[in-house]
C-alpha cells in the first residue's frame, strides 16, 4: 500500500484501490481550496462600492434585482435572465431582452470573486456590471431618470435607499442609478455556492484523512486525475473557483448563430474581449474605476483597469468561467453553444487545433478522450456541485426588505 | 450633462460590437501582407463579402496565402488589382506540422508553381533542424528557381538553416519570429535579405504610440518591417478593417517617410525582389 506523504513528493493513494495523485497533481488538487475562500468567510467589503456589505443595501438590491420597473417596457428584470433556480443563469442559450442578445447569461454564483465582470470583462466592478443591462437599449432599455423616480417613489425602495444613504433624494439621476448599482451589487455578493464532495476530498487530502478521501466517488477521482493531469484544465481554471478571472480563445467558433440573419447579407462575429476593452477604457464611460463613482479611487482596485491594453489575441476571447455549480447554469460557453457538460468536454477532446494560433494558447491540445474518461470528467465536474439555498435566501431578503417604511 | 454623459453611454454600449467607422479618404496607403482565405472561410466569408471586407478597409494591396491554395486563387481572380498570392506547402488545414515530412509536398509546391504566379511561398511553420529536412531544402531551391521569397513563421534557428541552404535567399520573417527586438535586430544586421512582419503582435504599439524598443529598431532598419493581420480562423476576417485602423494609428505616430515605408513601401520593394509583377 502507498504512503500518503503529499508534502515529500511521492505517489499519493487517495483510497485502497482507487486513482493514483502524483505530488504536482496533489499541489494541484490542494491549489483548488480550501472552500469557501477567506474573502467570502469574512465577507470582504468591497472597497470600490461604499455599500458593499450593508445590510439595507443588500435588501434594497435584493428587491431591485426582481424589479420589473427598472425596465424600459416594465416586464423585465435581472431575474428574467439570472435565475435563481437555474445557478442564477438561464436555459435559453442566448438571452432575450428587448431584443436577442448575443451571449448567454452567464450564473452569478461567487460572482464577487471576479475581477473582469462580463463575458467580455467591460467592466471592472461588479456594481458597475449592473448598469450595463439596466441602460442598454437592447436589454432593459432603462434609464437613469426612471431608476431615480422608483428610487423615489416606491415606499419600501425609498425606505431602503433612505436607509442606505440618507441624502440620497438630493442626488442627480446617475449618481441615483450609481446606487442602485450599487445595492444590485452588494445583495450580488451574497451570493455564494455551497461546499461540495470535492472540497471535503481536497481537505481530506489536505489533512491525510484516508476514510474522507475514500467517500469521494472513484469516477470523481479518476475525473479529478484528468483534470489536474493530461488534460492541463487547472492551467485557466484555477484556484478555489478554477478561474484565473481571464479571457481566451478556446477554439470555438465566434460567428454569431444568427437565425434572424437574412440570406446575402454578413455573418456577424462576437469580438469578445477585444470589444470589452474598449467599452471598458471608453472615455465616454463614466463608470469604470477610473471614474468619479469609485469609492476607493486610487486604491489597488483600479489598477487593472489603467494598465489593461487591448492585443490582437483578445478578438475572439472570453472570460474562463468558473466550474462550481455549473449543472444548473446549462448550456455553455459564451453564447450558449454547448447543451450538456459532456458537449463541453467533446469540445476540448476534439479541439480543432487549426483554430488556435500556433504562438497563442499553446497549452490546449485535443485530449482525444475515450468514452469512459469523458464520463469520469464529466462525474468531476458534477462533484464540484451541491444543492444550495441562494433562491430561498434571496426570497427571503425580498420579504424583509418590502416590510420598510 | 448627466443626460448626455447616459446616452454616450449607452450609444457607446451599442455600437461597439458592430464594424469600425468609415475611415477618411486621404488615410495612410498600407498593404496587409499577412492574410490567410483557407477553407473554411469560404462558407462563412464568400469571396465578394472577402473583398468587400478588404476594399472597405483601404488597403492598397494584401499578400494571401490559404489551405488550400483555391482560397488564394478565388481571391485573386475576384480582384487581381488587390490580391498577391503566395503558395502554401499546405493542402489543406492540418498539414501545419507535418508538411515538412510530407515528399507529396513537393509535387504539390511543383504542380501549383507550374499554373499559377506568385510572389513567394509560404506562410509555412518550420522550427529548429527541421529547416534541415528534405522538403524544406527542396522547397528553398524552389524558391530560388522561381525567384521568390520564402515567408517563415520560425524561430530564428530555422531562418538561419534557411539562409545556410540558401544564401542568397529572401526570407520574409512572420510575426517577427515573436521575438524581442534585440533579438530581431541580431537577424536583420546579420541577413540582409530578411524581411519582418508584425502579424499578430502587440508588443511594438499601443494606444496609437510605438514602444520606444521597437521605435529604434524601426528607425535603424527603415526598410524591413511590414504589417499584416493573419486571418487563422474566419472570425479574423472581421478584424481585417479594425487592425487596419490600428495599424494606421501607431504608424502616425512616426515620420511620415518612415510610417509610409512600414505601411506599404517596404512590402512593394519585397514583391519587386521577385519574378512577380504585381498588378495595378
Amino acid at each position: 500500500m502507498k504512503a500518503l506523504v503529499a508534502a515529500a513528493g511521492l505517489l499519493v493513494s487517495s483510497a485502497a484501490g482507487a486513482v493514483d495523485f502524483d505530488a504536482t497533481q496533489t499541489r494541484r488538487i490542494l491549489g483548488h481550496g480550501a472552500w469557501p475562500p477567506a474573502q467570502m468567510q469574512t465577507q470582504t467589503a468591497d472597497r470600490t462600492n461604499r455599500y458593499s456589505g450593508n445590510v439595507d443595501a443588500i435588501r434594497l438590491g435584493a428587491m431591485l434585482f426582481g424589479e420589473p420597473r427598472l425596465s424600459g417596457n416594465g416586464a423585465l428584470s435581472c431575474q428574467t435572465c439570472h435565475r435563481p433556480e437555474h445557478g442564477w443563469s438561464e436555459p435559453k442559450a442566448r438571452s432575450e431582452g428587448l431584443q436577442r442578445q448575443d451571449r448567454n447569461a452567464p450564473g452569478l454564483l461567487n460572482v464577487r470573486l471576479q475581477r473582469w465582470f462580463g463575458w467580455d470583462g467591460a467592466n471592472d466592478s461588479l456594481w458597475a456590471a449592473g448598469i450595463r443591462p439596466i441602460v442598454k437599449d437592447t436589454e432593459m432599455g432603462g434609464s437613469a431618470a426612471a431608476t431615480a423616480k422608483l428610487l423615489r417613489e416606491d415606499a419600501p425602495l425609498a425606505c431602503l435607499a433612505r436607509r442606505v444613504e440618507p441624502a440620497y433624494a438630493a442626488m442627480d439621476d446617475e449618481a441615483a442609478l450609481v446606487l442602485a448599482a450599487k445595492a444590485l451589487a452588494a445583495f450580488q455578493e451574497t451570493l455564494s455556492s455551497p461546499r461540495t464532495a470535492f472540497d471535503e476530498f481536497r481537505d481530506a487530502l489536505a489533512a491525510n484523512d484516508r476514510a474522507g478521501m475514500a467517500r469521494y466517488p472513484e469516477a470523481a477521482q479518476r475525473g479529478l486525475a484528468l483534470f489536474t493531469g493530461r488534460g492541463q484544465c487547472g492551467a485557466c481554471h484555477t484556484g478555489a473557483n478554477f478561474s484565473n478571472g481571464e479571457f481566451h480563445d478556446t477554439g470555438l467558433v465566434f460567428f454569431l448563430n444568427d437565425p434572424d440573419r437574412k440570406p446575402g447579407t454578413p455573418r456577424r462575429v462576437d469580438p469578445g474581449r477585444h470589444d470589452g476593452i474598449a467599452q471598458l477604457k471608453a472615455a465616454a464611460n463614466p463608470f469604470n474605476l477610473l471614474g468619479r463613482y469609485n469609492d476607493d479611487p486610487g486604491g489597488v482596485a483600479s489598477i487593472p483597469v489603467r494598465h489593461v491594453v487591448q492585443q490582437h489575441r483578445n478578438w475572439g476571447e472570453f472570460k474562463v468561467p468558473s466550474l462550481r455549480s455549473l449543472p444548473a447554469t446549462a448550456p455553455y460557453m459564451h453564447d450558449g453553444s454547448k447543451a450538456t457538460l459532456r458537449d463541453v468536454i467533446l469540445h476540448y477532446s476534439e479541439l480543432d487545433e487549426d483554430r488556435l494560433h500556433s504562438d497563442g494558447e499553446a497549452i490546449l491540445k485535443p485530449l482525444k478522450l475515450s468514452e469512459a474518461e469523458i464520463a469520469d470528467l464529466q462525474a468531476f465536474l458534477e462533484s464540484l456541485s451541491a444543492p444550495d439555498d441562494t433562491a430561498a435566501r434571496y426570497e427571503s431578503l425580498r420579504r424583509e426588505a418590502a416590510q420598510c417604511r | 450633462m448627466i443626460r448626455r454623459t447616459l446616452l454616450a453611454f449607452a450609444l457607446l454600449t451599442a455600437a461597439l460590437p458592430t464594424q469600425a467607422q468609415q475611415a477618411p479618404a486621404d488615410v495612410l496607403p498600407l498593404i496587409d501582407a499577412h492574410l490567410h482565405y483557407s477553407h473554411d472561410a469560404w462558407d462563412y466569408l464568400p469571396t465578394a463579402e472577402a473583398i468587400a471586407i478588404l476594399r472597405k478597409s483601404n488597403l492598397r494591396k494584401v499578400l494571401v496565402s490559404s489551405s488550400s491554395d483555391d482560397g488564394t486563387q478565388k481571391l485573386y481572380e475576384a480582384a487581381p488589382d488587390l490580391i498577391v498570392p503566395e503558395l502554401r506547402p499546405y493542402r489543406r488545414r492540418g498539414e501545419l506540422s507535418s508538411w515538412m515530412r510530407d515528399d507529396s509536398i513537393i509535387t504539390h509546391l511543383e504542380a501549383r508553381l507550374a499554373k499559377y504566379r506568385y510572389v513567394g511561398i509560404g506562410e509555412f511553420h518550420l522550427y529548429g533542424a527541421d529547416a534541415d529536412l528534405p522538403v524544406p531544402k527542396r522547397m528553398v531551391a524552389l524558391a530560388k528557381q522561381h525567384k521568390l521569397f520564402l515567408h517563415a513563421h520560425s524561430d530564428a534557428e530555422a531562418v538561419r538553416r534557411l539562409f545556410v541552404h540558401d544564401p542568397d535567399a529572401i526570407v520574409l520573417w512572420a510575426h517577427s519570429g515573436f521575438d524581442r527586438p534585440d533579438a530581431v535586430r541580431d537577424m536583420l544586421k546579420r541577413y540582409p535579405n530578411l524581411w519582418a512582419d508584425l502579424a499578430f503582435r502587440s508588443d511594438h504599439a499601443s494606444d496609437g504610440k510605438v514602444d520606444a524598443e521597437w521605435r529604434k529598431l524601426f528607425e535603424e532598419f527603415p526598410d524591413r518591417f511590414m504589417v499584416g493581420t493573419d486571418t487563422f480562423t474566419p472570425e479574423r476576417w472581421h478584424y481585417i478593417e479594425e487592425h487596419a485602423k490600428w495599424s494606421r494609428a501607431w504608424l502616425a505616430s512616426l515620420p511620415r517617410p518612415l510610417a509610409e515605408k512600414i505601411a506599404y513601401k517596404n512590402a512593394e520593394a519585397l514583391f519587386a525582389r521577385t519574378s512577380y509583377k504585381v498588378d495595378r
